[in-house]
């Protein structure tokens, strides 16, 4: 993964930098929920567990992503809320449609 | 309620149909895309009206610039540009503030009819994809139920996730297949097409997004374009902004910011 480094100082940031950033993030944030979405739908979880392995995953990238940028967010992102928390909801659905999908390939039909 | 089995031949014959065929339209809405923004010639300036408009633009993607930037023109520049601007008489943004209100309906992008083809065209096709994709799914796939969902619902889902399946107790997670068109349509295919269509395509990506938002909310009316309604009031607002812009020359902290990354260096 490659993130390039951030100079942030008063006037502007690197845009382009900060755009390509937030790309690579959103696409991390995309193999994250399909990777839990997989799992919750192999083990059969049902219920609320589900979610629950949604964030866990969730949070594990965003512990990944820290260890990657040796915990220096301010030079890669905006803040830490944004690198780590932000996208939460925006993959819910995501991750929901692929339960759902594999849930029933795997344990119903 | 004990669980049903579901037959083998539902999951060959349906459950996978579905998912590969939305998918495949979904990548051929992408390909199409990227195929009409390939062939699409620059707008030209046609109407007089029109260029009005992309002089107002002009106008005020300059002042923005202008306040967002400020810190790096010295103090003389910043001055004479915002005077520039500014000035009680002479400067444009005052000038622009004093032409009339636009009429509204004349404003609309009614005028450049290019655009307006665009996006109907972009619109239309998007709707009719998922119009077709519908039928299809209720003609051919309807009656039966396809899978279940892994979490507990509430009976309000039935009408919703049961169409077609008229057995009263059967438990609401037990799903029809217009469920699963609709956990497809609005759970992402677009993030997965995403992935596979790579980077080099960030606005794309916010056309179709937004492309979306705007199929759920009915047929847009008038684009978002604040300028159209009111420009002279856009301009009254810039004007204040740009005049109250507290201006440093960056440069004068230079040395400062220079020893504090020096010393930040050094510690590491």
């Amino acid at each position: 993964m490659e993130e390039p480094k951030v100079e942030l100082d008063d006037l502007e940031v690197n845009q382009e930098r900060l755009k390509q950033n937030t790309n690579q993030l959103k696409n991390l944030r995309v193999y994250g929920s399909l990777n839990a979405g997989i799992i919750a739908g192999i083990l059969g979880m049902d219920g609320w567990i589900g979610i629950v392995i949604y964030i866990a995953i969730f949070l594990i990238v965003s512990a990944c992503l820290a260890i990657k940028m040796n915990f220096k967010v301010k030079e890669y992102f905006r803040s830490s809320y944004d690198a780590y928390y932000s996208g939460i909801g925006t993959d819910l659905l995501l991750f929901l449609m692929i339960w759902v999908i594999f849930h029933n390939l795997v344990n119903i039909l | 309620m004990s669980d049903i089995l579901i037959d083998d031949r539902i999951r060959d014959w349906v459950f996978l149909p579905i998912i590969i065929v939305m998918f495949m339209i979904q990548m051929f809405r992408g390909l199409l895309t990227k195929y009409m923004d390939n062939r699409k010639t620059s707008q030209k300036v046609t109407s007089k009206a029109q260029l009005a408009e992309m002089i107002d633009k002009n106008i005020t993607q300059q002042s923005q610039r202008l306040a967002r930037l400020h810190g790096l023109l010295p103090d003389q520049s910043f001055k004479m540009k915002r005077a520039h601007l500014c000035d009680h008489e002479s400067g444009i943004l005052t000038k622009a503030s004093q032409k009339p209100a636009k009429d509204p309906m004349q404003s609309m992008s009614m005028m450049n009819p290019a655009a307006m083809a665009d996006m109907l065209k972009q619109n239309l096709s998007g709707i009719i994809f998922m119009a077709l994709q519908y039928q299809w799914v209720s003609y051919f796939f309807s009656g039966f139920v396809i899978g279940k969902v892994p979490f507990p619902l509430t009976q309000k889902f039935r009408t919703m996730l049961q169409r077609g399946v008229d057995v009263q107790n059967l438990d609401v997670r037990y799903i029809s297949s217009i469920s699963i068109y609709f956990v497809l349509l609005f759970g992402g295919l677009q993030k997965i097409q995403q992935l596979m269509f790579g980077d080099d395509n960030d606005e794309f990506v916010d056309d179709t997004q937004m492309q979306m938002q705007m199929q759920m909310m009915g047929m847009p009316t008038m684009p978002s374009l604040g300028q159209q309604n009111d420009p002279g009031k856009l301009f009254i607002a810039e004007r204040t902004r740009l005049e109250g812009v507290k201006h440093t020359f960056e440069l004068n902290k230079s040395q400062d910011k220079a020893m504090k990354s020096l010393k930040r260096f050094l510690m590491q």
